[in-house]
């Protein structure tokens, strides 16, 4: 009943997506080629967390907006042609 | 002339449209002149062609009704990425705060028939 009035996205599902179009939009300016692979890194990424970390934990979300928000600035720069990624990643999130 | 007319008188009234989803239907019915913009049908034909064409979705499932999350089984961030499909099949760009809304084919065919730049 309550559900019908209570928005449909928190306040951070909203920043993370605003996040993910920023990315895909970035990506827009780039070649086509680069375009693509930086959608695929970038989705992938958004789609890796969105399961591997607990929707409550606020901070460690927090902390992924703001370095990804980081990265989205690194990439809107015309100099930077595309992305590369590493796959550091997975031993570096081993539960803290 | 007639084009550089009609896209500079169009900037001008962008910004009354972008209002709040829910009062677009108020919107849309006092501004009836929608004579050289695209017609709803066409709308909804190229919208459902941008769904049907997304990876993730069973085009025999889509239809003008279908709730992007509900029927056709897509996340949040697939919602991103139809959304941001259908503003480069319309060139249109459209604000994080609308963006948002559209989760479902109705509501993405009437921000994008009201949208005065939508081509």
């Amino acid at each position: 009943m309550g559900a019908a009035t209570k928005p449909r996205l928190s306040g951070m599902q909203k920043q993370v997506l605003a996040l993910y179009r920023g990315f895909l939009r970035a990506a827009r300016t780039k070649s086509p080629e680069e375009r693509s692979r930086i959608e695929a890194i970038v989705s992938q990424e958004f789609r890796r967390n969105s399961l591997e970390v607990d929707r409550k934990n606020f901070l460690y979300i927090e902390y992924l907006v703001r370095r990804g928000k980081k990265q989205l600035d690194q990439l809107k720069s015309p100099e930077t042609v595309g992305l590369v990624s590493l796959n550091v990643e997975a031993s570096q999130i081993k539960k803290s | 002339m007639a084009l550089a007319l009609r896209s500079s008188i169009l900037c001008h009234i962008r910004v009354p449209i972008s209002l709040n989803l829910p009062r677009l239907t108020a919107v849309r019915s006092m501004s009836s002149s929608h004579d050289d913009h695209l017609d709803k049908k066409e709308v909804v034909d190229r919208v459902l062609e941008v769904i049907k064409s997304f990876p993730k979705v069973d085009p025999s499932k889509v239809t003008p009704d279908v709730h992007f999350q509900k029927d056709l089984g897509l996340d949040s961030l697939d919602s991103v990425e139809i959304v941001m499909a259908l503003e480069e099949e319309f060139k249109l760009e459209i604000p994080d705060k609308e963006a948002d809304k559209i989760d479902s084919c109705p509501l993405a065919i009437e921000y994008i028939h009201n949208h005065p730049m939508s081509s």
